[in-house]
């Protein structure tokens, strides 16, 4: 149809419009429009009636409201319309899927999507995950380290300079807190350890105290400590820490269970220096021995020459079994006591609680925590669904706001060739 | 303007009922417009498409979207007739449309019998003028001969139908009646 502009109706035309809706509604018309009123009155007349049959098939469609199948044209694209419907639902019902599964992968990191879930819930979780992943390589490092350390045990091929060092992280502790250790099988070694904890920023001060308290109950020293509180993320606190080698196992295990701290880092170190110990022993067995036979022979003396060089003798002999002494004294002392270095530092996170599955029980305040994910799980699929379904709105709309204009030129194109 | 009198012929079973406006439910608004109406779409349809079979499924086609779509209905855009009309047309359009594709366009051959007895041989002789001038009238034209006198709209309900304003509506109508006279004429 082409649309005229909308002018004001001629005044002729608008007469000779009211003859004809005067002639239809049987009123008498200016002569002047006879012939067009015996025009509107003919074409009214020859008005195509309705067929009696259809017209009561009609009216019983419409009242039983047009149920049952639907019939004529309506009948004959009823694929089409399932497959616009089909479609459309598939999309959405796809859409929203793909949303579901992103906003789990994405909000729920503290799921490993193997199926269990590892003990923090927290971002941070992904880092200890990636600690312990590396841990895995350092114990298989610690292995074959071990396996030196094992060598070195071994009494035919005993190496002074022989360690082991393992490092490890939370997630590869045995719940004890207990590390692997070779085998000492009576032999000298050297034990030292670092401990890295992570806690809240305000649970520094907390966690040194709990630290401080481990270390009394296990007769170890705190050789040095610097505690730095400053409720942020910038505290932290270092301890250098001795405590008795048999002591060294239950004190590590206590430390990495410190009830506001979590484990970041720990590593455990050993030496063997049996050689050591056993070559220092015996420099002082043969100083000694020496000693002893100079005294012998200062009692057998006669002259002054010999009483003044067996003298000479014996003090130098006293002197290596002072040193020699002392030396082993040390090597004792680091036999017995074993080194700790310990860091605390406020990590961004709080560290999780330790929580005993089957101990702790359900409480109301783990129900707020879970209810409180699931809303954010929730208000997550909602989010990234709104946000993927939102533009296919857009295209949506736009196909079928064109899609309309298209059957309407088509319609009216089949209207200008009928 | 005056409104028309004439509207569908031999319907049962209307019940007059006062104009309850919003309170009346959709099916009774339907319901009504129905029972106001069938005819007019009828003849309408059947004279865009000159095949009286089609024109019922069509307007069968027709009553039943108007049903499904009937909450959809705005009033502010305009009287239900015209809505009505406008689905008829979509509806008798998309049958052309569907004509082309398979390219069987069946015109009801003319029927002697739809003259009545009474008539005397003057005036079915006119009739006949008239039909032979109508249908060479382009389709467009013959539409709003159809929504006219057959369906029997006022101009304000042709302008919505055909999506113009009222004046373009009643000038096109002029212009369709005096090419309408001048081809009886011509055949006369």
């Amino acid at each position: 149809m082409r649309l005229l502009d909308d002018t004001p109706m001629d005044p002729e035309v608008a007469a000779a419009l009211d003859a004809i809706d005067a002639t239809l509604a049987g009123e008498a018309v200016d002569p002047q429009y006879a012939e067009l009123a015996e025009l509107a009155l003919l074409l009214a007349d020859d008005r195509p009636a309705v067929d009696p049959v259809f017209a009561h098939t009609l009216d019983e469609r419409v009242a039983g409201r047009f149920g049952g199948a639907a019939r004529g044209a309506e009948q004959e694209r009823p694929s089409r319309r399932f497959t616009w419907s089909g479609w459309l639902a598939g999309g959405v019902a796809l859409t929203t899927l793909a949303a579901a599964v992103v906003a789990v992968f994405v909000f729920l990191p503290g799921i490993d999507h193997a199926g269990s879930t590892s003990p923090s819930s927290s971002p941070a979780s992904s880092g200890v995950s990636s600690a312990a992943s590396s841990a895995v390589g350092s114990a298989s490092s610690g292995n074959s380290a071990s396996g030196a350390a094992s060598e070195s045990a071994s009494p035919h091929r005993a190496s002074s300079g022989a360690a082991a060092s393992r490092a490890a992280a939370p997630a590869a502790t045995s719940p004890s807190g207990q590390t692997p250790q070779p085998q000492s099988n009576g032999r000298k070694t050297i034990q030292s350890a670092q401990l890295n904890l992570a806690t809240a920023p305000g649970r520094v001060d907390d966690v040194a105290q709990e630290a401080f308290n481990v270390i009394g109950q296990e007769n170890g020293i705190v050789n040095r400590s610097s505690v730095t509180q400053t409720g942020s993320a910038d505290g932290n606190a270092f301890m250098q820490l001795s405590v008795p080698s048999s002591a060294l196992a239950p004190t590590m295990t206590k430390l990495s269970q410190l009830t506001y701290a979590r484990v970041a880092s720990r590593t455990d170190n050993s030496q063997d220096v049996n050689n050591q110990y056993v070559q220092a022993k015996r420099r002082l067995a043969d100083a000694q021995a020496l000693r002893t036979s100079l005294l012998k022979q200062l009692a057998n003396a006669v002259t002054t020459e010999q009483v003044d060089s067996l003298k000479a003798q014996i003090r130098d002999a006293e002197r290596s079994i002072s040193s020699d002494e002392s030396s082993l004294a040390a090597l004792n002392r680091r036999i017995a006591y074993s080194n700790i270095s310990l860091t605390i530092f406020a990590g961004a996170q709080p560290p999780v609680t330790p929580t005993h599955h089957g101990s702790g029980g359900f409480t109301l305040g783990k129900a707020t925590h879970d209810a409180g994910r699931v809303l954010v799980v929730v208000a997550g699929v909602l989010l990234i669904g709104l946000a993927v379904l939102l533009p296919v709105a857009v295209i949506a709309g736009l196909a079928w706001w064109v899609g309309g204009m298209v059957t309407h030129r088509r319609r009216e194109r089949a209207l200008d060739l009928a | 303007m005056n409104r028309l009198p004439r509207r569908s012929e031999g319907v049962t079973g209307t019940v007059a009922t006062p104009d309850q406006g919003a309170q009346q439910s959709s099916w009774e608004r339907f319901e009504q417009l129905y029972r106001s109406s069938r005819d007019d779409v009828f003849a309408y349809v059947a004279t865009l498409l000159g095949d009286r079979s089609t024109a019922e499924d069509v307007t069968e086609l027709a009553f039943e979207r108007a049903y499904r779509r009937r909450r959809t209905f705005d009033r502010r855009r305009g009287e239900e007739r015209a809505w009505l009309f406008g689905i008829a047309r979509n509806a008798a359009l998309d049958e052309l449309r569907r004509r082309k594709r398979h390219a069987t366009l069946v015109v009801d051959p003319e029927d002697p019998s739809v003259d009545g007895p009474d008539d005397g041989a003057e005036v079915a002789l006119a009739r006949t003028m008239v039909r032979q001038a109508l249908s060479t009238l382009p389709a467009r034209e013959r539409e709003i001969i159809a929504l006219k006198f057959h369906a029997g709209l006022s101009n304000a309900e042709l302008a919505r139908v055909l999506g113009v304003s009222e004046s373009n509506a009643g000038t096109l109508l002029y212009r369709t009646m005096e090419k309408l006279r001048k081809a009886c004429n011509a055949t006369a």
